[in-house]
């Protein structure tokens, strides 16, 4: 067992784990964020991508003892003052999910990419999605809610 | 049909966002994996290593000795318990899938011991310690082995190695050989894959402390099914056992069975008294859950000089592994086969012999499409080469076969609705015209442009007449849904499907609100619940909307008409003369006459002395919709336009188009999601996707470095036109559209590759190194594409 300390969408607790446990586990089971999800459980899905000190990483493939006194964001950590992260609303709008398994994990992985202020083609914004998958939706509403996510960040900047 | 609603729908047709969205971009939503309960067990399986094998022994005694907490049971502990999916067909030889292996395991990843602890991590060391000391049996590692004469016969009593062997004939096929100009003979063969929902399969069962109910949590597809055969199972009271599914991320028809896990981890909650919990892990899920496909189909055409096909003869073999699925049975995929090739082509003369054949690997069940992405392969493939073999146009020869009035009926006695084929293809003609231009004039001298088309039909909301004539445990078609409006005017829809991803909660919410005057955001739809809704067959089979919605829609109905009376009364006016729109029931042409809905549902309920004399109190309506006996025919074209590489056979997907025509439309933002998910599933069994095992029947790609899905480089956007025949049988002329995409695209992209190659593509999947060979065969083209 091993002492640690964990900020998660801000809340900061000290657990006592074994070194074995996954990252996912313990976001899930400690602190409730159930949104982090596992697909594979091999790192080859994307399902359970957090924010480790605002990197997306890929939960189930790292334990908790490694994020030692780092800040974690999940999906729960997403929304600003009540309002969806807008990656979250263009995901609404442009039928970006289906069974929304894989949502979370899309999202996390995708809203770094969205923010960076950069005007990616659609093959960029493709390569940027490499490493998550999506069963359900065939990927087009999802390259369309980022492109979406990127025209609503572009007004907000110019305004 | 009387059903239609009585005013302009103003939601049914609409795009509207999705209701249950919000929760599932935010993480709230909740699957069984989510679900903690105090006590609760953990559940880890020992699975077979070897894929044929008798049981010398299982040594638990290391497992006592490192975790004396831990529980285990094994075959002997839950004796006979078992999948027993048996259709009664003539030639079937039934068998029994035993929850837990007793003397013999059938293929690797087996359930044959449970080992239970309190922790999901401890489970799995303790779960590691099992011993188990297995005899290898020769192995039945495919078709061939397990067919050539002295194969060992899978189970006792059995006669050689087949679960089933029927044929379905009609017309006359030796005269329509004889009379026969050509006679083409081909043999196409489609993959084993697994199906991969995202979430992996799950289970929680649970007794209330009086120990008289058994609640199941499942990521099931079907839990009114699961509880019917967990009743029978078990041998308890089917009004005493409650199945929930819960948030379901994905299914496509994997999780539409019942399987060993499930009866299982019900049978421990009452033997242990505890909760128990199964988490399937994505290993577990690629070798021991269901698999799909791996057909071969010998075809055989008899054609006339102008390309008129007279008859049409079938032999379809699919290895589906070591035991029959329930509810759909070994039977499913061959028998489906046989019972779609026929097609959209008017064909007088036809037969078709199937068989499921079993060997040492994991059992084949429904996966989106069953079935017809194998069929539409080998008949869209067939075309091809027929058109190519007489020097027709690809097109002009389906024109020629087309089935020209509704309704038809085919060869088999089926009867098609009606359909858009032949506007189908005048619009894809049009729209990939550039691309056929683009194919005959390459650019570049190493790389070839082809284009491919497959047309094809999806038999969707199939009622009961269609599962009686399969004899298989399914038994039934019909769907049903209950509607309550409460007394503020708010609704619920209790529906016995089970939604994963196919936006019940909206499109139910547009046929209600329409119905009744209100907004969707006024209804609540809830789902997968055996314990709200009246009985389900489930979601599967490209019925939700058509019988699921079209039972709300009905059921909705019925709670109209008796608004509409009270309404009636109180403002003096003859009920046909009233609507219900914008939350009001009011005086067609005469807005100053109207009630608000939300009087209406007080006074049905709260304040009932002002209904009509003799009204019952209450807004609560049933409804039970069966499909059409021979279901609705969704139809499609899909074409692929394809880039080769001819020196290093890297083949990439350009466009794919896709004109489909399901009838009324309820959100077209829902259809074309699922149309372009369906279609990039299909890509998938095209170009990638492959479970392979070894010749000991070991599995070789168990996870997702080794069986390729698709993912976002590399596809194109999937373009989506639509064509609108409602249909006459059903309620608002809704079709099905759930599995079509998965169909086409297998046969689309093989002939685009047969059409910029110049030599045919029999098997799939199409990678780059069958491309390859491919290549080294290479002659010019003979008729110029599409
Ligand atoms: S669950 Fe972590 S990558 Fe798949
Ligand atoms: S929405 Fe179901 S896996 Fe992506």
């Amino acid at each position: 067992m091993m002492q640690i300390t964990l900020t998660v969408n801000g809340v900061t607790k000290a657990l006592t784990v074994e070194p074995r446990r996954l990252l996912a586990d313990v976001l899930r089971h400690e602190f409730g964020c159930y949104g982090v999800r596992f697909g594979c459980s091999h790192g080859a899905c994307g399902c359970c991508t957090v924010h480790v000190d605002g990197q997306p990483r890929l939960s189930c493939i790292a334990f908790a003892v490694q994020c030692d006194g780092m800040s974690i964001a999940t999906i729960e950590g997403m929304p600003k003052d009540g309002a969806l992260h807008p990656l979250q609303q263009a995901f609404i709008a442009e039928h970006a999910l289906q069974c929304g398994y894989c949502t979370p994990g899309f999202i996390m992985a995708l809203a770094p990419f969205v923010e960076r202020g950069t005007d990616p083609t659609d093959t960029e914004i493709r390569d940027a999605m490499s490493g998550n998958i999506c069963r359900c939706t065939g990927y087009d509403g999802i390259v369309a809610a980022i492109r979406r996510a990127i025209g609503e960040r572009k007004r907000v900047d110019s305004d | 049909m009387t059903d239609r609603t009585p005013h302009q729908p103003r939601f049914v047709g609409a795009r509207i966002l999705r209701l249950e969205d919000p929760r599932l971009v935010s993480g709230q939503a909740r699957h069984v994996d989510d679900l903690v309960l105090p006590g609760m067990l953990h559940l880890r399986l020992v699975r077979s290593q070897l894929a044929h094998a008798t049981l010398a022994s299982i040594d638990v005694s290391a497992l006592h000795a490192g975790f004396p907490d831990a529980l285990v049971f094994t075959g002997q502990d839950i004796g006979a318990l078992g999948i027993r999916a048996n259709s009664d067909l003539p030639s079937v030889q039934p068998c029994v899938q035993p929850i837990l292996a007793r003397e013999r395991v059938r293929f690797v990843g087996e359930p044959v011991a449970a080992v239970l602890t309190t922790d999901s991590y401890s489970v799995e060391d303790a779960a590691e310690t099992v011993f188990v000391d297995y005899d290898a049996l020769p192995v039945l590692a495919d078709i061939e082995t397990a067919l050539a004469p002295g194969a060992p016969a899978m189970f006792e009593n059995w006669r050689g190695n087949l679960f089933i062997e029927q044929s379905r004939t009609g017309g006359d096929i030796a005269a329509a050989r004889a009379r026969a100009r050509h006679v083409i003979r081909r043999t196409y063969r489609n993959q084993r894959q697994a199906g991969v929902p995202m979430e992996c399969r799950g289970v929680i069962a649970a007794l209330d402390p009086t120990g008289r109910i058994l609640t199941v949590w499942s990521s099931t597809q079907i839990p009114h099914l699961m509880r019917t055969y967990l009743a029978q199972e078990l041998n308890w009271q089917e009004n005493r056992i409650h199945v929930i599914a819960p948030e379901v991320g994905g299914g496509f028809g994997v999780k539409g069975h019942v399987f060993a896990e499930d009866v299982l981890v019900a049978w421990l909650a009452i033997r242990t008294r505890r909760p128990i919990k199964w988490i399937e892990d994505r290993r577990e899920h690629l070798i021991a859950s269901i698999h799909a496909r791996e057909h071969v189909h010998v075809l055989e055409a008899y054609v006339t000089a102008e390309g008129k096909i007279l008859g049409l003869k079938a032999d379809i073999t699919v290895d589906v592994g070591a035991y029959s699925v329930w509810p759909f049975t070994a039977a499913s995929d061959p028998g489906m086969v046989a019972k779609v090739l026929p097609g959209p082509y008017d064909i007088a003369a036809y037969e078709a012999t199937y068989r499921a054949v079993a060997t040492n690997k994991c059992p084949i069940g429904t996966y989106r499409g069953v079935g017809r992405p194998a069929a539409v392969f080998s008949q869209e493939r067939l075309m091809n080469e027929i058109a190519i073999e007489l020097g027709i146009d690809p097109i002009t020869l389906r024109e020629r076969n087309l089935i020209g009035q509704f309704p038809y009926t085919n060869i088999l006695g089926y009867t098609y609705d009606k359909g858009s084929y032949a506007e189908s293809l005048v619009k894809i003609r049009e729209l990939v015209a550039p691309d056929v231009e683009r194919a005959r004039k390459p650019e570049k001298p190493h790389i070839r442009i082809g284009v491919g088309l497959a047309l094809f039909l999806e038999q969707t909301a199939h009622g009961t007449p269609d599962f009686v004539r399969r004899r298989s445990p399914i038994e039934t078609g019909y769907e049903s849904a209950k509607v309550e409006m409460h007394p503020d005017a708010t609704v619920s829809v209790d529906s016995g499907l089970q939604c994963h991803g196919q936006g019940h909660e909206t499109t139910f919410a547009q046929l209600v609100a329409d119905q009744l005057g209100i907004l969707p955001a006024d209804i609540l739809v809830r789902h997968g619940n055996t314990v709200t809704s009246p009985y389900s067959v489930g979601t599967w089979g490209s019925r939700g909307i058509t019988l699921g919605g079209g039972a709300a829609h009905r059921a909705a109905g019925i709670i109209r008409d008796k608004l509409i009376a009270i309404a009636a009364q109180h403002l003096q006016a003859r009920p046909e003369t009233i609507e219900l729109a914008d939350r009001q029931a009011r005086v067609k042409g005469d807005p100053t006459r109207a009630i608000g809905v939300e009087t209406l549902a007080r006074w049905a309920q709260r304040n009932v002395e002002n209904l009509p004399p003799g009204m019952e109190p209450g807004l609560i309506a049933i409804s039970f919709v069966d499909g059409p006996p021979d279901g609705s025919y969704t139809n499609a074209v899909h074409a692929a336009v394809v880039e080769i590489d001819l020196s290093t056979g890297q083949i990439k997907l350009k466009r794919f188009v896709v004109v489909e025509d399901c009838g009324t439309i309820v959100n077209p933002m829902i259809v074309d999601g699922q149309v372009r998910g369906g279609v990039v599933q299909g890509i998938g069994s095209a170009l990638w996707e492959h479970f392979v095992y070894d010749k000991d029947g070991q599995p070789l790609t168990t996870n997702f470095a080794d069986y390729l899905l698709p993912s976002a480089p590399g596809l194109p956007d999937i373009e989506v036109h639509h064509i609108q025949t409602p249909s006459p049988v059903t309620p608002l002329g809704m079709k099905g559209l759930g599995e079509g995409g998965a169909i086409g695209p297998a046969a689309a992209i093989a002939n685009a590759v047969e059409n910029a190659l110049g030599v045919p593509v029999q098997e799939t999947p199409i990678t780059p190194s069958r491309v390859w060979e491919l290549i080294k065969k290479r002659k010019p083209i003979a008729a110029g594409g599409v």
